[in-house]
């Protein structure tokens, strides 16, 4: 598809793979110039109306340079915003949104309680570069809402994580009475709301693993051909080739399944679900590999190589841990299956 | 019409077809090896009737001049219909007519083509004792002689692993007609009546109980020069035709069988009350995405086939996936049986995905050691995609 190529081709153009984790504002304002954010807002509310593939195309390349610009977080936070049905000002919200501002939709379980006057208090955990975020997307027990960073009873509070291409937030609310006006749903709308939101995080997070990944591969490859023991190139031991070609392998065929659910507008929920389960698997598979093949200059934070397992590792934790999606597929294949 | 109605209309022609006529039983009836036989024999001859069993092959055979995207149509609903799959008939309607398509003469097309889709059935006689992943090592002597006037080979050695020669009116043979220069250059190609005396086959017993191959024995086989296919020290070339005449399509059918067959996987899980089990839950699911994600590099590879975009080596990546699931699958199948898969029950002939764990567990190695082992696919995918440093090949003992 010529589309494809072109996001594609534009991306690897903004973000050359040689340059690793290129700094956050600069990288998030040129997201912004190419119009990525309009990638996925329906044309009727006056964006490209770009389909699933599209926004995969993106992702992966951004993965490919453990790109630190929160494009997952932004998109899920705006389809949040696409699909409310109660938000009042959404019209005048999505022009900001797709203009560059920030509202993420945090991407770790929230553990808040409603107190009889109606306000919230506990933590919405994964908020993504919080620090740039003008309102958070939080599900809370009454629904989906638009939290203003800076309204009343709210902080952010980041956590330091061992990932250096993100930084994370606990928005931690503390008697925090939610605006009606920002409500994106109520409570029962919200598990549809989720049923929306679900896959799309977990299709743009098994892009950014198997972007990751690809690079990954890459690198050990030509590692792999210029690092010389033993008067030849590592690359000639069989022992070192086959674990390589395993990397390949793992990786070419969780990508076919990427594709495959990303140009598919029937993929349920957990088929997603299980290909968000895969890639992270993958992902860390071949980070592990690309570091042992490295050795000890693998281990060093000069190198790179820890900044593809880092993400990996925690990819694995975002929107659902490995065994709880695996789980949760093996629970809905067995029902399906009787 | 379009492109996409006619494939649709092919679908569901094939799958009317499959609907009324599919042998629905063939489980039950291939418990012996005879009968086995005689179901894939019956199943052939109605699928050529039909004009399914040779998609591939030109349109002046009927069901043939099939492009790639209708046969894996008809292979997709082929897969879906748990229709036997067609083993006996394999190497005759993909190796011998690739064979013949492509590198034989007209009298050599016209004799033997028709004969396959009567029923005729070859196998393939390469693997020997000393040659197995090195193919081009093989010994197998072939002198050439006059006869009673008559130009011929005679043939003296041992084939292995030959799949279905106890059953096969056919051989493509591979001899050694010279031991000069490089050991590709001696090699030739001939197509031998398996009638021909000195011709002696003895089955291999396998460790599932199958006895899916078998040895050829070879004892001055006087084969007529006409016979050989190709000229004389060129029969390795007619050897990489026969190799890559299956194109990927039994690999899409085999990985929707093993997605259409997780239901017994499902079904064993509830046997043995394990619904609940957490760790087994998280187990099947990760086989699910893995058995899905092979459907999906199988499929990708068929269409970029169909597109002419195939590259080296994602034919291995294609095959190393889908050995590596049938692993998986057949091995979970075995934990979850526990001590009941220990005790040995009839097999299916003739199926990889039976529910007889054990035997479906050691039979998942045809995949990982057939057609070019795990290891060899690696090292295509390492030193011909990824283009990595081939190892020196000068060793000396
Ligand atoms: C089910 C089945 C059906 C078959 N059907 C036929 C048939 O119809 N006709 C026919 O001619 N043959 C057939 N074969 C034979 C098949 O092609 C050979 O078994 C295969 O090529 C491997 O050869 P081998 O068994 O001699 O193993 P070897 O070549 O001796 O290999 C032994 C081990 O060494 C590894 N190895 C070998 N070379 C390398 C290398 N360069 N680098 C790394 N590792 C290596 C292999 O991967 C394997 O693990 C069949 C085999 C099976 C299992």
């Amino acid at each position: 598809m010529i589309e494809l190529n072109e996001l594609t081709d534009a991306a690897q153009k903004a973000f050359p793979a040689d340059k690793l984790s290129p700094a956050r504002d600069a990288s998030w304002e040129l997201t912004a110039e190419m119009g990525w954010m309009m990638v996925r807002l329906p044309e009727d509310d006056g964006g490209l109306g770009l389909d699933r593939e599209a926004s995969t195309a993106i992702h992966f390349e951004m993965g490919r340079v453990l790109s630190c610009a929160p494009l997952i977080p932004a998109q899920l936070g705006l389809q949040a915003v696409i699909a409310s049905q109660t938000l009042a000002e959404r019209a005048d919200w999505l022009e900001r949104l797709s203009a560059g501002e920030y509202a993420p939709l945090h991407m770790l379980p929230a553990n808040v309680d409603v107190a009889a006057d109606g306000t919230v208090s506990g933590t919405v955990g994964g908020v993504l570069e919080g620090d740039m975020a003008v309102a958070v997307v939080a599900k809370l027990p009454t629904g989906y809402a638009l939290i203003p960073t800076d309204a009343e009873g709210v902080e952010l509070i980041e956590r330091p994580v061992w990932d250096p291409s993100r930084r994370l937030f606990d928005l931690v609310l503390t008697g925090y009475a939610p605006d009606p006006a920002l409500m994106l749903s109520d409570a029962e709308g919200a598990a549809a709301l989720h049923d929306i939101l679900g896959p799309e995080a977990h299709l743009a997070l098994a892009a950014d693993c198997l972007g990751g990944a690809t690079a990954a591969l890459a690198l050990t490859v030509e590692y792999l051909g210029m690092r010389k023991q033993f008067d030849r190139p590592l690359a000639m031991f069989q022992a070192l080739k086959h674990r390589v070609a395993d990397m390949k392998i793992r990786i070419t065929t969780a990508e076919a399944l990427l594709w495959s659910r990303a140009r598919d507008p029937q993929a349920a929920r957990l088929q997603i679900a299980g290909l968000k389960a895969l890639a992270t698997d993958v992902y860390q598979f071949v980070t592990e590999e690309m570091i042992q093949l490295h050795g000890g200059i693998g281990l060093t934070e000069e190198h790179q190589c820890h900044l593809f397992m880092k993400r990996a590792m925690l990819n694995l934790q975002l929107c659902g841990s490995l065994d709880w999606l695996n789980e949760r597929v093996g629970a809905e294949a067995l029902a399906a299956l009787s | 019409m379009t492109d996409t109605a006619n494939l649709e209309a092919l679908r569901s022609e094939v799958r009317s077809f499959l609907e009324a006529e599919k042998p629905t039983d063939w489980r039950d009836a291939s418990r012996t090896q005879e009968d086995f036989v005689q179901t894939q024999r019956d199943w052939f001859a109605r699928l050529v009737q039909a004009g399914y069993a040779i998609p591939h092959w030109p349109k002046e055979f009927p069901g043939g001049g099939r492009s790639l995207a209708e046969q894996k149509v008809i292979y997709e609903e082929l897969a879906k219909a748990d229709c036997p799959r067609l083993l006996l008939s394999f190497v005759s309607t993909y190796h011998a007519f690739a064979t013949l398509h492509e590198c034989a003469s007209e009298a050599q097309k016209a004799q033997y083509m028709p004969r396959i889709l009567e029923g005729e059935t070859w196998c393939q006689g390469f693997s020997e004792p000393g040659a197995g992943s090195d193919l081009a090592a093989l010994k197998c002597k072939a002198v050439r002689e006059v006869r009673d006037g008559q130009e011929v080979y005679v043939v003296n050695g041992q084939k292995i692993w030959s799949t279905m020669a106890q059953f096969a009116d056919m051989c493509l043979l591979l001899v050694r007609t010279s031991s000069e220069g490089v050991k590709q250059a001696g090699i030739t190609y001939l197509l031998m009546d398996m009638k021909t005396p000195g011709v002696s086959v003895s089955p291999i017993h396998q460790i599932q109980g199958d006895e899916e191959f078998a040895e050829i024995f070879l004892d001055n086989v006087v084969i007529p020069v006409e016979q050989r296919v190709g000229e004389e020290g060129k029969g390795w070339a007619v050897a990489q035709a026969t190799l890559a005449s299956e194109r990927g399509l039994t690999l899409m059918e085999l990985s929707y069988r093993m997605r259409g067959a997780l239901s017994r996987v499902a079904s064993l899980i509830r046997e043995h009350g394990r619904e609940q089990d957490r760790g087994v839950l998280r187990d099947f699911g990760a086989l699910v995405n893995e058995v899905d994600a092979v459907c999906a590099i199988a499929d990708q590879f068929l269409d970029n086939r169909i597109k002419g975009l195939e590259r080296i080596g994602d034919a291995s990546i294609v095959k190393n996936s889908y050995s590596r699931a049938l692993r998986a699958y057949s091995k979970l199948g075995v934990r979850l049986g526990g001590i009941d898969e220990q005790y040995v029950k009839p097999i299916t002939f003739g199926d990889l995905n039976t529910g007889n764990w054990m035997a479906d567990f050691m039979n998942s190695y045809a995949w990982s050691i057939a057609g070019g082992s795990e290891e060899v696919q690696r090292n295509i995918i390492a030193e011909r995609m990824l283009e990595m440093p081939r190892e020196p090949k000068n060793w000396v003992l």
